[in-house]
């Protein structure tokens, strides 16, 4: 008689909405092994930017692929143009650039924080939060005219400049965030379902977080030091502040632990931004078209995002190549779920913060 | 980022000399439509804790050739592999299954030659 | 266990956090991005927006009542599409004459509808274009 079931997490399952399917094989409550499926849907984009559109039009084409990280996707493009077009942008558009980034990471933490509730089965905190996620949302329409597409980044700078006024809304809205979030520390830190049931749950070891080559918070939250703002030299982060967030344990507790943290850096750095914003121009004209292949990454709130663009001199692009950080961090995934119970899957599943959206690119 | 040219036959030997799992990380694999039939696999690593490098080792196959896997040095590749099987229409070792696409839908889409 | 009582308690005479939309309305703001808007007067002609934009939602196709604006010299006539629009504004900075000639505005569109013939005059348009 065969001992195991399998249970699926996905597609059309109830506790889970997005194209992806994780099959369990339990041995009663355990899980014993995985099997994912991530390739439900399929939008061609990769083909798309190499036969549709005109090098100059594939940024807006590329912010597409996601609503949370579309700014760090229309960046990563950008800054891939701006290196096979030779030219160097103002420095005032380099801080704006940041500022949006990290804005973005701040209302995408907060999201994956508040679906972390959900999945504890504590609806109060998840309404908690997304009510204040729209402080940030606020800012972001303010900043850019949208709510979720932005539109700020363009070849050669920044969309939109920022007044006096926008700039003392953000310092508000984010001092508002800062309080608000203390208060989280506070609920994650000693609130019986968030913390102390979390603890040595959907654990992953650092040395399998190398081995899996995991990224992100799921890799800083198991004391793996990977940020690729560290890494990375065409944004200034190491004059604004930038600090990196790790913990050792690599449960579930530990990724939201990061992820807080995280937001506290990033609004230090919106705030040392809009503090000491540099006088100049956002926007220099770069001539050219692309011609040879440039590596770019940055680090999207879920991980690191890696772009090769390709251009051959004309104004269709050869090949561009997005490598997204959900689409890596699968292998890891269904590592961590091996010897979990099933009854913890959702809330670890929640806890890696997947984002479908960028994986079926 | 530095390019490092390999042969289809000494890939697997050349990665697992330079993979240390604790300095390199994984990015991905990624393919390259070139004339005449051609394809270019290039297997992307970047290093940790260091400012910008970027590491390519690239080689230059025929659509019929089969790509050899490194899934069993580097487990997180096997997702990549499974892509390339998809999109270009070539055969990785051990990756037969594609990713993505029905058996009735276009094959694959960026091989940038007959579809 | 007091605190949350408290709370609890207090929570009942807070407002919702949610907007009575339609009764009150959603304030806009000013600098929102939405429809571009087009003076005809003031257009040369140029065709810089159309090349600009990236989904292609401006369209410029011969007519035979043309406009009496003496640039237009090839008897074009503008053509916009809200629902492809994606709003970015490359086509207000592409304009020689911002502002006079072509301008982005905070409205929404408006619902598009099966008797609107959105696509179907849309994809007219694009034929049309194709063939000249």
């Amino acid at each position: 008689m065969k001992k195991t079931i399998n249970i699926p997490l996905g597609s059309q399952h109830i506790s889970l909405l997005e194209p992806v399917r994780f099959k369990f094989e339990c041995e009663n409550e355990k899980i014993i092994s995985v099997d994912s499926d991530v390739g439900f849907v399929h939008r061609g984009i990769e083909r798309a930017c190499t036969t549709k559109f005109k090098f100059d039009a594939i940024g807006y084409v590329v912010a597409r692929v996601c609503g949370l990280c579309a700014i760090t996707h229309s960046l990563s493009y950008t800054a891939a143009v701006e290196k096979l077009l030779g030219g160097e942008i103002t420095k005032k558009a380099k801080y704006l650039r940041i500022l949006l980034l990290e804005l973005d990471r701040i209302h995408s933490h907060m999201l994956c924080l508040s679906h972390t509730c959900e999945n504890a089965g504590f609806e109060a905190m998840f309404m908690r939060i997304m009510g204040d996620r729209e402080l940030v949302m606020e800012i972001q329409e303010l900043l850019t005219g949208n709510r979720v597409q932005f539109d700020y980044i363009n070849i050669g700078g920044v969309n939109r400049d920022i007044n006096s006024e926008v700039a003392k809304k953000i310092i508000e809205n984010l001092y508002e965030v800062k309080q608000r979030v203390l208060g989280y520390m506070d609920e994650f830190t000693n609130n019986w379902s968030l913390s102390l049931k979390f603890k040595g749950i959907g654990a992953l070891s650092l040395d399998d977080a190398y081995s899996f080559n995991a990224i992100g918070p799921l890799a800083r939250a198991s004391g793996l030091n990977i940020d690729v703002r560290n890494e990375i030299d065409y944004l200034p982060f190491n004059e604004i502040g930038f600090k990196m967030q790790t913990q050792f344990e690599g449960d579930i507790n530990a990724r939201n632990i990061v992820r807080l943290n995280e937001i506290f850096n990033s609004i230090l750095m919106c705030e040392n931004i809009v503090n000491g914003l540099p006088e100049g121009e956002i926007f220099t004209k770069l001539k050219g078209k692309p011609n040879g292949e440039a590596i770019v990454r940055f680090e999207a709130p879920r991980g690191e995002l890696m772009y090769y663009v390709k251009g051959n001199g004309s104004a269709m692009l050869e090949r561009v190549r997005i490598k997204t950080p959900t689409f890596a961090c699968i292998p890891a995934f269904t590592h961590i779920f091996v010897g979990e119970n099933y009854a913890d899957a959702p809330a670890i599943l929640a806890s890696f913060d997947p984002c479908l959206s960028c994986t079926a690119k | 980022m530095k390019k490092i040219k390999v042969s289809l036959e000494s890939v697997r030997e050349e990665i697992e000399s330079f993979y240390d799992y604790k300095k390199w990380h994984f990015l991905t694999l990624n393919g390259l439509a070139l004339a005449d039939n051609r394809m270019e696999v290039q297997w992307i690593f970047s290093k940790y804790e260091a400012l910008d490098e970027v590491v390519v080792y690239y080689a230059e196959i025929e659509y019929t050739d089969i790509i050899p896997s490194i899934a069993d040095m580097i487990p997180s590749a096997i997702i990549s592999q499974r892509e390339i099987v998809d999109m270009f229409g070539v055969k990785v070792d051990g990756s037969e299954k594609g990713l993505y696409l029905d058996e009735d839908s276009i094959q694959r889409p960026l091989s940038g030659c007959a579809i | 266990m007091l605190t949350s009582l408290i709370k609890a308690f207090t929570n009942l005479f807070k407002k919702p956090q949610t907007i009575d939309y339609p009764v009150t309305p959603i304030i806009k703001d000013r600098e929102y991005r939405g429809l571009i808007e087009y003076g005809e007067e003031s257009c040369i002609y140029c065709l810089k927006c159309e090349k600009a934009c990236p989904p292609g939602a401006i369209l410029f196709v011969k007519t035979e009542t043309p406009s009496e604006n003496e640039k237009n010299k090839k008897g074009l006539q503008y053509h916009y599409n809200p629902y492809l629009c994606i709003y970015c504004s490359e086509c207000v900075r592409a304009c020689p004459k911002p502002d006079e000639a072509l301008w982005q505005s905070n409205k929404k569109p408006l619902p598009a509808t099966k008797e609107g013939k959105v696509n179907e005059s849309w994809f007219e348009l694009e034929k049309l274009k194709k063939t000249e």
